[in-house]
């Protein structure tokens, strides 16, 4: 489905219903930047793991990505956008609240949802994702071009059909104009931190666990590409939000 | 009921890849699968992808173990299934199988009281 939810930015979503009680919270899956919902997470395996506990599934592609609209200026990618995206969808399918699984910019995202709409979350599973500047070494005015863990990651995604490279840099300048803080984290939503042993992104991902109260899984030989796919992210995940 | 194997080769993964590399089984020899289970995640260049079984049936070999790279086309994994049922004699041509839903795992079922 896709609809136009804030500004002139049509947004493509799926909600995937599979007969969840009324009370099962649904779950709203962020992919991570340059992918899509369907390559980030159903070809991953996570729509099956979820339908099977019975939890309806939202999963939006964010703006610049996948079926979604793709503006190129800057400001239209500034975190407080991808939220006011995030909350009018939740308005839209008339849900309350969710719990968000993010990965890698999706985290961030994640993040600030339960930091701006704190009523909204209920609890917040972070991919691929450390308090770290994901930017860091990256020449934003460039990026894929240098050495950096970012541009390695850009020169991946914008290889990807379908994928508009000037809408992806003018996403990743508008996020990065908006640094993430640890401070102040969101209250009274727990969260659970989940990376890849080698996901240099994820760098400092077990001390923010430890400083803010979250729970932290490192994955062993797993790296930013593929921790997305573990069985044992999709398992730690689906428990953490399953159990009372 | 009558068992026979089928070897499920690795499909095409579009967008030009011709190679991917087995991060990990979801499944063992011996395990029964169902149509569906995850069975196998694999990483190309791209991303990474679970792929599942296109079968109901147990495993019976694995073609390539954990960081092994397997071309498209070779095989991946041989399943023993139930051997569909043979038409009826006097019968010419064969009649359609019906398909298999795949079995979910929710855990919805109301209590028996």
């Amino acid at each position: 489905m896709s609809a136009k939810l804030t500004d002139d930015v049509a947004m493509r979503y799926a909600d995937l219903r599979p007969g969840s009680p009324a009370d099962a919270v649904p779950v709203l899956l962020l992919h991570g930047f340059g992918t899509h919902f369907e390559m980030n997470w159903r070809a991953a395996g996570w729509v099956q793991a979820l339908e099977a506990e019975g939890l309806r599934v939202i999963g939006p592609d964010l703006r610049g990505h996948g079926g979604s609209d793709k503006p190129t200026d800057d400001g239209a990618y500034l975190p407080e956008r991808f939220t006011q995206d995030l909350v009018a969808l939740l308005d839209r399918l008339d849900v309350d609240r969710v719990d968000v699984v993010g990965y890698s910019m999706g985290s961030r995202l994640a993040w600030d949802l339960a930091l701006r709409a704190p009523g909204r979350v209920r609890r917040l599973v972070l991919g691929g994702f450390g308090p770290n500047d994901a930017f860091a070494g990256t020449d934003l005015n460039a990026p894929g071009e240098g050495e950096s863990p970012f541009d390695a990651v850009f020169r991946t995604v914008s290889a990807l059909p379908g994928n508009d490279q000037a809408a992806l840099a003018a996403c990743a300048r508008g996020q990065a104009a908006r640094p993430f803080r640890s401070e102040p984290a969101p209250e009274g939503i727990p969260f659970l931190l989940v990376a890849g042993a080698n996901d240099p992104l994820a760098t400092g991902a077990g001390e923010l666990a430890r400083d803010r109260g979250g729970s932290h899984v490192e994955i062993s030989g797993r790296d930013h590409a593929n921790a997305v796919s573990s069985r044992v992210f999709r398992q730690v995940a689906v428990d953490f939000l399953v159990e009372d | 009921m009558a068992e026979e194997h089928v070897t499920f080769h690795l499909p095409d993964l579009g967008e030009g890849l011709v190679e991917a590399t087995v991060l990990d089984w979801e499944a063992a020899v011996g395990d029964g699968v169902a149509r569906n289970d995850p069975l196998v995640e694999m990483e190309t260049t791209k991303s990474a992808v679970v792929i599942p079984s296109p079968h109901e049936g147990r495993v019976v070999e694995l073609h390539a173990a954990p960081d092994e790279v397997v071309r498209v086309g070779a095989p991946l994994v041989t399943f023993a299934v139930a051997a569909p049922d043979r038409p009826a004699a006097g019968i010419v041509g064969t009649v359609p199988e019906k398909e298999e839903r795949p079995r979910r795992r929710v855990r919805l079922t109301p209590p028996d009281e």
